[in-house]
């Protein structure tokens, strides 16, 4: 099986931390063409498109200069060093998008940094479907006549 | 109904309900081929079917030739088959009759649960070439319904449908402008939602072993090297340029990290695990009531 050799992931709040770091290594790649692999994954960057900051870029009062920037960062991990993509979209000196491309060395680094790119948790709550105002659900496909007639008759001869 | 206004075809096919929703009324000729898309699949694929195609292999070995749409089917399995090393395989249907879904509906463990062959061992399957060295049951249930909900996708397309959504039972496509609002059933209350989802110009599937669930521990999500039912994971949802990807990767998602799928597939995806826990891609974020 091949696998890509780099993948890029899209990042919520919880990976802004490593901007810090990464990005500190930035300023030698001002090329926004430089890391095409990281726009490979289409379905996913078309859910952050960049916020549209023309104006703001047009009134000349940007410090930066809009576009995409992109750069690799290492750090040492008990693997050993590693490197990690990171490409931000500026926009009116404001951070419009943050794409995180990992490319580690180590399976066990790529299994945290995975789980640190996409791990968001939390405890599911219920509400009932009546109130909610929508006319699909999704779930368990409520499959087969044949199935749930099966399980009906099941239950009746258990009684 | 999607929307106010838009008409719905409604009929069942592959043993479930299905509804397709468009603004427009459909054509009699539409429908008709919608029907016979639905027909024609069941009867390649059905293994609660003894006339079905796939159905002769369970008799014994042989070859069959499939219709065209078997080589996404073959590349998607085979990949997903590598990459679960094994759990995940279109050769889970003696593990699923040996635990009692059978096409009898027994529903009554006949043995210990039972790993499924080894798919480099019994199973030559080249595009639409299929050759089985030994009596196979067959089962891409897996990704099976989301392929026919793709077909379906086709037929309207090609019949200069823009606007869709072809709903088998909860595994969908849209297409589109007006995107739909979607309630994710909670795993443990089917009268209840764990949050909700705007569908466009995506597929949306899930997967989860609350339903179709037989007895103590049985289900029909098994581990293909185990022929075991999974308990980790109760519920997925995934979303995907394609119902027949969307679809395999809700059920992968039972088996293997989504990390590791991540790699060679572009989705998003929602897992809640049996004490109740969620974890989410980005897509799905602020998506689950709080």
């Amino acid at each position: 099986m091949t696998t890509p050799l780099r993948k890029s992931l899209y990042v919520g709040i919880a990976g802004l931390s490593i901007m810090g770091t990464a990005a500190a290594c930035a300023p030698t790649t001002e090329s926004p063409s430089t890391q095409t692999p990281a726009t490979q994954n289409g379905g996913q960057a078309s859910t952050t498109s960049p916020s549209s900051s023309g104006a703001a870029a047009a009134s000349g009062e940007s410090t930066y200069k809009d576009g995409t920037y992109s750069s690799d960062g290492t750090y040492t991990s008990p693997n050993g060093q590693e490197t990690v993509g990171v490409e931000l979209t500026l926009a009116a000196d404001k951070v419009s998008a943050v794409n995180i491309t990992v490319h580690p060395s180590n399976p066990n680094t790529k299994k945290f940094q995975g789980e640190f790119a996409s791990g968001i948790a939390a405890q599911i709550v219920g509400k009932d479907i009546d109130e909610l105002n929508v006319s699909k659900v999704a779930g368990s496909s409520l499959t087969s006549g044949g199935f749930n007639e099966a399980v009906e008759q099941i239950k009746s001869q258990a009684k | 109904m999607p929307h106010p206004g838009w008409s719905i075809f409604s009929f069942e096919g592959i043993g479930t309900q299905w509804e397709i929703s468009t603004p427009e009324v459909l054509a009699p000729t539409v429908s008709h081929q919608l029907l016979q898309t639905v027909a024609a699949y069941d009867a390649t694929w059905s293994r609660f079917r003894q006339d079905s195609l796939v159905s002769g292999l369970s008799r014994g070995p042989g070859s069959i030739t499939l219709p065209e749409h078997a080589v996404a089917l073959q590349s998607l399995y085979s990949t997903l088959y590598q990459l679960s090393d094994a759990a995940m395989t279109p050769l889970i249907g003696t593990s699923l009759e040996r635990l009692g879904y059978d096409a009898g509906y027994t529903l009554k463990p006949s043995g210990n649960p039972e790993a499924a062959p080894r798919w480099e061992d019994v199973l030559e399957w080249s595009g639409t070439q299929l050759t089985a060295k030994e009596p196979l049951v067959l089962d891409i249930g897996a990704a099976g319904k989301g392929q026919l909900v793709d077909l379906l996708g086709e037929v309207l397309r090609a019949s200069g449908h823009s606007d869709f959504l072809v709903d088998g039972s909860g595994d969908m496509l849209h297409a589109g402008s007006q995107p739909v609002t979607v309630a994710l059933e909670h795993p443990y209350n089917p009268k209840q939602a764990i949050g909700t989802l705007e569908l466009q110009n995506s597929a949306l599937c899930a997967s989860a072993s609350n339903r179709r669930a037989w007895g103590d521990g049985l289900h029909h999500v098994l581990d293909g090297t185990t022929g075991k039912p999974i308990e980790t994971t109760v519920a997925t949802w995934t979303l995907a340029a394609s119902a027949m990807v969307a679809d395999a990767l809700a059920t992968a998602m039972f088996m293997m990290e989504p990390s590791s799928l991540e790699e060679d597939f572009d989705f998003s995806w929602l897992r809640v695990s049996s004490n109740g826990a969620a974890t989410f891609s980005r897509h799905f974020e602020g998506r689950l009531f709080t």
